[in-house]
């Protein structure tokens, strides 16, 4: 290698590494950006939670992960700084927002609860049914501390799942149809809801999912939802809206759950992540 | 040929297991090297994910007695519907589909009738009803409504109302309770693809949400001179 390419090299490395991904944000500062782009009473609907965004109980939950995620924990006793959330073992920055993605070691497309799950089962060595892997819901699980710090890191990133393999875009199309798939005693899909800007169910403004603006603050899990005093991940927006449109139980880490959270993701693509979020 | 015994045991032993367990939990047998998704078009992939895979727990009876399974396999008017992704239903595949939904409605024996507007106030504020999952509904607690304010304004008094239907405030009022009106305010909440193809709305007797007592009521509460829907 000559002397020259010898010092482009890195250059065009760092390049491709910060182009479009931005840099970390605070989320009330996004969320502002966002406002400030546009009229969307989706974002602003709330001025409570506008003001209390700074103040987010998720900051907290989010920090108790950090320390989880640099415990050596699990029957291997080892931290979660080996696992390889897409940009190396430990890489957090700016990783949630390129997820979901294919992972070789797994050979298949994972969110990141799923990813989560089995780095802690195959590197901590947790069996799947230790309250640490199965327990996935509320502030005080491990689940949603650690997703929590890891999605805090990508605070102000631009949403960008890699479409590159052949099973990112399948997952990825897959998810579109389920988007679109109505079903069930109601016939709901999620477009009832989240295919027109302004609506409302009740009292609560909808984020449209052509709205990318708009549709980042839907799909910024975690979030810390008022309303429930807890916070909240992807896998749990998904089994509520299937609860609520009578098509039963989607199954959490299902391939069907991960192309979905694919397919809304990528519908996001180029804002940037507020994270953690607060919503209602 | 005893050591080909044993795998073939464990096999079975496995089968037996997965059966035993009903598919409660096959995340496991749902990775993507046993098929390959790429073969697959976006409908079929979703599909398989959706089924094949277990990507919901199928099994799970629901309410109306049957199971997830069938709550999640679509009908044709629903396979139609889907297709257009959003779009408006137009030429041909608005006339398949009304006609396909005129078919389905029945009408209660002799006139239609209003029945009782308190009642039908309830039923337009419940939510109530055929949530299947990780809290199911218990119909034997309460029973179902047909959550109209979630998408329709109805009483002018009542702030929270959603805007996904149009404003039926004044409903009864500006339209009266004519024959005809009776017959299309309850083919609409019956079956409203007979008259708007492809809706948001969902086919409330069609699908067996609302009995014909409870559409009377409710119909009562958006027509009858009474009612707050009408002051």
């Amino acid at each position: 290698m000559s002397s020259k390419a010898w010092f482009t090299f890195p250059l065009a490395l760092s390049l491709v590494g910060t182009a479009g991904a931005g840099s970390y944000q605070a989320p009330e500062d996004v969320l502002q950006g966002v406002i400030e782009k546009v009229e969307s009473d989706y974002l602003t609907q709330s001025e409570q939670n506008l003001m209390m965004m700074a103040d987010n109980p998720a900051n907290w939950v989010a920090e108790e992960g950090k320390a989880l995620f640099l415990e050596k924990r699990g029957p291997e006793n080892v931290s979660l700084e080996g696992c390889d959330f897409g940009k190396g073992p430990g890489v957090v920055d700016g990783a949630y927002a390129e997820m979901p993605r294919y992972f070789e070691d797994a050979g298949k497309v994972m969110d990141l609860e799923t990813r989560l799950v089995h780095c802690m089962t195959t590197l901590q060595g947790f069996s799947a049914d230790d309250p640490a892997v199965k327990e996935r819901h509320g502030s005080s699980s491990d689940m949603m501390r650690l997703q929590s710090y890891i999605a805090s890191k990508s605070s102000g990133y631009k949403w960008n799942p890699p479409l590159d393999h052949p099973l990112e875009k399948a997952m990825r199309d897959a998810g579109n149809v389920m988007f679109y798939r109505r079903a069930g005693s109601l016939d709901f899909s999620c477009d009832t809801c989240h295919g027109e800007t302004g609506k409302r169910i009740r009292a609560s403004v909808l984020p449209n999912m052509k709205v990318p603006e708009e549709w980042t603050k839907a799909v910024s899990w975690p979030a810390y939802r008022v309303g429930h005093q807890e916070v909240r991940s992807s896998q749990h927006r998904v089994r509520g809206c299937y609860w609520q449109m009578r098509q039963g139980q989607i199954v959490a880490g299902s391939d069907a759950s991960i192309a979905l959270i694919s397919f809304w993701t990528d519908a996001a693509r180029g804002q940037p992540a507020i994270l953690p979020d607060m919503k209602r | 040929m005893s050591c080909y015994k044993i795998p073939k045991v464990a096999a079975f032993a496995t089968l037996a297991l997965s059966l035993a367990l009903g598919g409660a939990n096959t995340v496991a047998e749902t990775s993507a090297d046993k098929v390959d998704y790429t073969a697959m078009s976006a409908e079929q992939l979703a599909d398989y994910l959706i089924f094949d895979a277990r990507g919901f727990k199928l099994d799970v009876a629901t309410q109306e007695g049957g199971t997830v399974r069938q709550r999640l396999e679509q009908d044709e008017l629903q396979r139609t519907c889907s297709a257009l992704q959003g779009a408006r239903a137009e030429g041909d595949t608005a006339t398949q589909v009304m006609a396909m939904a005129r078919k389905a409605i029945t009408y209660p024996e002799g006139e239609i009738k209003l029945g009782d507007w308190k009642k039908g106030e309830e039923l337009a504020r419940s939510g109530f009803g055929f949530r299947v999952g990780h809290n199911t509904d218990d119909h034997s607690e309460r029973e179902p409504g047909g959550n109209c304010y979630a998408c329709h304004q109805l009483d002018p008094d009542e702030i929270a109302y959603g805007t996904l239907g149009p404003s039926l405030k004044g409903y009864g009022k500006a339209r009266g309770t004519a024959e005809a009106m009776l017959k299309y305010t309850y083919e609409m909440i019956y079956n409203p693809h007979a008259w708007f193809p492809c809706t948001k709305m969902p086919r409330f007797g069609a699908n067996g949400f609302l009995t014909h007592q409870q559409i009377a009521d409710i119909m009562a509460y958006v027509m009858h001179p009474e009612s707050p829907v009408n002051k």
